[in-house]
């Protein structure tokens, strides 16, 4: 005979389900509507899965129950709320995108909108646990969306580039899974926390084990997070992705890998064993030094951009490997500044996109393409220039106050060397944000047509360029609350 | 008077923002309007200003980010008064001299917000922002070399750029690094400067500051070997920006080396002060070598810069009142002869369209008044007694004789040689004989130029005369910082060396 399992609804604690649950149903009712009434417009559409991510916004914000739910498989603790709030807030501002002026195919899809808070639950339940297999779902469910996402943009390059990443996709779930199992195998659980405490009582014993497990994981993170050497798949990803999608890559799904690699990471380096901080050494300098060597050399905004990400992920990793609430805190700092900075350097991408190649017969968006632009249009110009001085770091554009903050957690916990590397590749990277600009202030118009680059410019992406622009120049004013919130929540989650 | 550094830094900042609405026929007249009237609030500064204080006045404090360790903290002493001077007359006349007609408009909102950054970075007292301030200078600079320079002012520009900002990344990391020891040291952040004052630095951690903080400010002077990209930015930089090129922002960092390396880090000074003096000697011999090599004008003058910015540096380091200050008000009278006489060659330049010596020859008497005006600056230049030039070279020279007398020897031959290329290239252009025919016609200085040259004339002959009023506002600062590197160094032989330079028989 069963036993008969008798669950206490309120030890459920279904509260902390409801921010996911609040999309997937938004979800639902999209495509429930668009059965029931053909060609919703996609105006509606878009402003519907903003006001669903609105409510779901307002239930993480507002949620004070217990940190712990729904068979103790969800953890909403302090880095789960301010990720959360990361992605919506991201996804609220990048979505509003599709409303570009010219009509894109896959904007007019209810599924689209559908799909795309699907991913957001995903991420949404990728950084509120620390259970190995939940949070394999939650990173399935938004890959999975995500590499559709893709694919809906419909041009070659956008299939090429989905199925580049399904498969690389499909190979670090495998690692994933191989290193979930392995850490089950040498523990019995599947929950961090517990996964932690048993290998600190056995002291990493066995270490092939420990070893084989971690690298899996590495591979696998490393993938989701862009780092060198699993890097290679992203400047070909973003670049055939619709320029939304590229800048919503380039921030959502890291922050989401991030939040994983912290409870993972954190649990392992604290305990102090050598090998595997050192490996986390290399692989940071390596993401930094060699992205931005890279991002030297390209001849496409979009790519520079690509690579110039993977190197502010090299940044955060670095966070992670410090290990100190300050460093945490750094993290999500960072990511926060760089969410808007990037938001604006890619909605620009997306204003000036245009539907023939005009400049290059390889590239959407050549340096070339942006020559002279300040004689052709000098606010559009201006505004590029500044996001590009931001993510160069310059101060006092937002994401100065974030390498601010970072280097110094890494100077306060005594890891000089690691800051100056990190100032070092700031340098670097100067290089190529100054191409941009040098090409757009220095050089000669090669066409006097400003039609030519205002063709997908419509009043909702003047209206989010303008507030990305607003507070990259005037980040001065709320880094300070901005910072005090995140140490508070990280803090309190014990990082 | 409460708040008038804040009214200095931003009033040029918003001149220029309100400049975008300004239609391009009345642009350049508002353009002197503004850089005037910033000038003339400078001088109630000056006015303002109490000569027989030490420290810092005006002080303007609000903490900003206080946990962070930030404040909006501005004040203002005898060491940075009469660099902000500097920069409000420098760009007013700068202003005054302009020639440029095609996009004068963007060029002179650019030099408005360099106006900004310049003056901000003299009367910042908070490193954080001070670090921003010398960052954001480099925008506009890039700007307005890469816009308006001549045919190679891409690679010019870009490499400007990419030294100076990359050498100040370092000093990045050496700020927060500050800020940690500060924090050590009381448990609360603070990146301000007169905070940081009091903190005792063990001398390894000195060292290791120092080169830090160097390398920023050596690229910024600049120093050698790290000199390369200044001929290339003069060489292709439009009249304007090499005018405020040579007489502000170079002064950026010898301004760093008076302001931070030597309080902040006595005994790393006392320590290097013998590599520092001796790149400092091969700055004013090599450069001046190569200035005598030169074809081009207005390379002469940028290789006598770099000649010019050795001394100030050897003077910073002889660790006394007399060198510091004199090394300061150099800094001063070489920002008024060097921006005159690239003034002078953009004159000659707009009219020829050549800089080239040997294109010209006999110019005296084709153009008197040029050749007069050329003259004073040369022999400023050169550093003749009575000129503006003679006082600081002499102070610089004097005060490191403490030091070593071999190396000022050595030193003083920069001199010599500077006399040499400097009249070289005057007999060059303006003896002789008109041998080339474009050369007859030419047009002396007309009234536009004469306005902006006469106050630099007069200027050169009064403070070459009388440099008393300036000279003891910034010695008293300088002494006060003499006896705080002598307070806050560790190790004796500092103290020693401290004390024999200045012979003052000990402070304790």
């Amino acid at each position: 005979m069963l036993e008969p399992i008798s669950i206490d609804v309120i030890s459920l604690n279904l509260p902390a389900l409801l921010p996911m649950a609040i999309l997937v149903l938004g979800a639902l009712a999209v495509i429930c509507a668009d059965l029931a009434v053909k060609g919703l417009n996609r105006s509606f559409l878009t402003m519907i899965t903003v006001l669903f991510i609105i409510l779901d916004f307002g239930a993480v914000v507002g949620f004070n129950g217990p940190s712990h739910g729904f068979f103790d498989v969800l953890l909403l603790d302090g880095i789960s709320i301010i990720a959360q709030v990361i992605i919506l807030v991201a996804s609220a501002f990048f979505l509003p995108l599709s409303l570009s002026h010219r009509h894109f195919r896959e904007f007019r899809m209810a599924e689209f909108y559908a799909l795309f808070m699907f991913m957001i639950v995903g991420f949404q339940f990728m950084v509120s646990s620390d259970n190995l297999i939940m949070i394999f779902i939650g990173l399935e469910t938004s890959s999975l969306a995500l590499y559709t996402l893709i694919a809906m943009h419909n041009r070659a390059k956008a299939f090429e580039a989905a199925i580049k990443y399904f498969t690389m996709g499909a190979l670090a779930a495998s690692f994933y899974g191989v290193s979930a199992l392995i850490f089950y195998a040498l523990t019995g659980s599947v929950e961090i926390n517990q996964i932690g405490k048993i290998l600190m009582q056995r002291e990493f014993e066995p270490l092939v084990g420990v070893l084989a497990a971690t690298v899996f994981m590495l591979g696998a993170l490393g993938f989701k997070l862009s780092l060198v050497p699993w890097h290679t798949w992203t400047p070909d990803v973003y670049e055939g992705s619709s320029a939304p999608l590229a800048g919503y890559m380039s921030v959502v799904p890291k922050i989401a890998g991030f939040v994983v690699a912290m409870r993972l990471f954190e649990m392992l380096v604290s305990s102090g064993v050598v090998w595997l901080e050192q490996i986390l050494y290399i692989l940071v300098v390596l993401t930094m030094t060699l992205s931005n060597l890279i991002a030297l050399v390209q001849e496409d905004v979009k790519r520079m951009l690509a690579f110039s990400s993977i190197s502010h992920a090299g940044f955060m990793m670095a966070a992670i490997l410090i290990g100190t609430t300050q460093s945490n805190s750094a993290l999500f700092f960072y990511w926060t500044l760089f969410m808007f900075t990037n938001l604006g350097a890619f909605t620009m991408l997306w204003i000036v996109r245009h539907r023939k190649n005009l400049w290059d017969e390889r590239y959407q968006h050549p340096f070339s393409k942006f020559s002279g632009l300040v004689k052709i249009m000098p606010t559009t110009a201006t505004i590029m220039g500044i996001f590009m001085f931001a993510l160069a770091g310059m101060p006092p554009f937002s994401v100065f106050f974030g390498k601010f903050y970072l280097i110094s957690a890494a100077i306060n916990s005594n890891y000089v060397s690691l800051a100056i590397i990190i100032a070092i590749n700031s340098a670097i990277a100067v290089y190529y944000y100054m191409k941009l600009v040098i090409f757009m202030f220095l050089k000669e118009p090669v066409t006097a047509d400003a039609r030519l680059y205002a063709t997908n410019a419509s009043t909702p992406l003047k209206v989010i360029v303008g507030f990305a622009a607003i507070i990259t120049m005037f980040a001065i004013v709320f880094v300070e609350p901005l910072l005090t919130i995140i140490t508070k929540y990280v803090a309190a989650s014990g990082f | 008077m409460e708040h008038i550094l804040s009214l200095l830094v931003f009033f040029p900042a918003m001149a220029g923002l309100l400049g975008f609405l300004v239609t391009k026929e009345s642009i350049r007249a508002y353009g002197i309007s503004v850089s005037a009237i910033e000038f003339f609030l400078s001088i109630i500064l000056w006015i303002g200003f109490d000569g027989s204080n030490a420290g810092y006045q005006f002080v303007e404090y609000l903490p900003f980010m206080p946990s962070y360790g930030l404040s909006y903290y501005l004040g203002v002493d005898g060491i940075s008064l009469f660099l902000v001077i500097l920069s409000t007359f420098i760009t007013m006349i700068a202003f005054i001299a302009l020639s440029i007609k095609n996009e004068i408009k963007n060029l002179i909102i650019s030099v408005l917000f360099l106006e900004m950054t310049m003056v901000g970075v003299f009367l910042i007292l908070d490193v954080i922002w001070f670090y921003a301030f010398w960052e954001l200078s480099l925008v506009p600079m890039l700007y307005i070399i890469g816009a308006w320079g001549s045919a190679n002012r891409m690679y010019a520009s870009i490499k400007f750029f990419l030294y100076t900002f990359a050498g100040s990344v370092l000093m990045l990391v050496g700020i927060l690094y500050m800020g940690f020891l500060y924090h050590e040291a009381t448990g609360i952040w603070s990146f301000s400067l007169p905070d940081w004052y009091l903190l005792q630095i063990p001398f390894e951690t000195q060292l290791w500051l120092f080169g830090a903080f160097f390398l920023a400010f050596a690229i910024k002077v600049p120093m050698f070997p790290f000199h390369t990209w200044l001929p290339y930015a003069h060489g292709q930089a439009p009249t304007i920006g090499s005018i405020i090129l040579a007489a502000v922002l170079l002064k950026m960092g010898s301004y760093g080396f008076v302001r931070f390396s030597l309080p902040l880090f006595p005994d790393a000074s006392v320590y290097f002060l013998i590599p520092v003096a001796t790149i400092c000697i091969i700055m004013v011999i090599y450069a001046a070598m190569i200035a005598y090599a030169q074809e081009d004008m207005k390379q002469v003058i940028a290789y006598s810069s770099i000649s010019h910015m050795g001394i100030v540096i050897l003077g910073t380091f002889a660790m006394n009142a007399e060198g510091i200050t004199g090394s300061i008000f150099l800094m001063l009278s070489h920002g008024i002869v060097s921006g005159a006489l690239f003034m002078l060659v953009g004159v000659i330049y707009d009219r020829r369209h050549t800089k080239l010596m040997r294109d010209f020859g006999g110019l005296a008497s084709v153009m008197p008044n040029f050749a007069t005006v050329y003259g004073i600056m040369l022999m400023a230049s050169v550093g003749l007694p009575l000129t503006i030039g003679f006082v600081g070279e002499f102070l610089s020279l004097a005060g490191f004789y403490r030091i070593s007398w071999v190396m000022t020897l050595f030193a003083g031959t920069g001199i010599i040689l500077g006399a040499v290329y400097m009249l070289v290239l005057y007999k060059k252009s303006f003896f002789g004989e008109v041998v080339h025919a474009e050369n007859k016609t030419l047009k002396d200085l007309n009234a536009q130029e004469l306005t902006a040259l006469i106050p630099l004339v007069a200027l050169v002959a009064i403070l070459g005369i009388y440099p008393k009023p300036v000279l003891s506002v910034i010695d008293m600062s300088v002494q006060k910082m003499l006896v705080l590197m002598d307070q806050k160094a560790v190790e004796q032989t500092t103290k020693e060396v401290i004390i024999k330079a200045n012979s003052i028989g000990g402070t304790h």
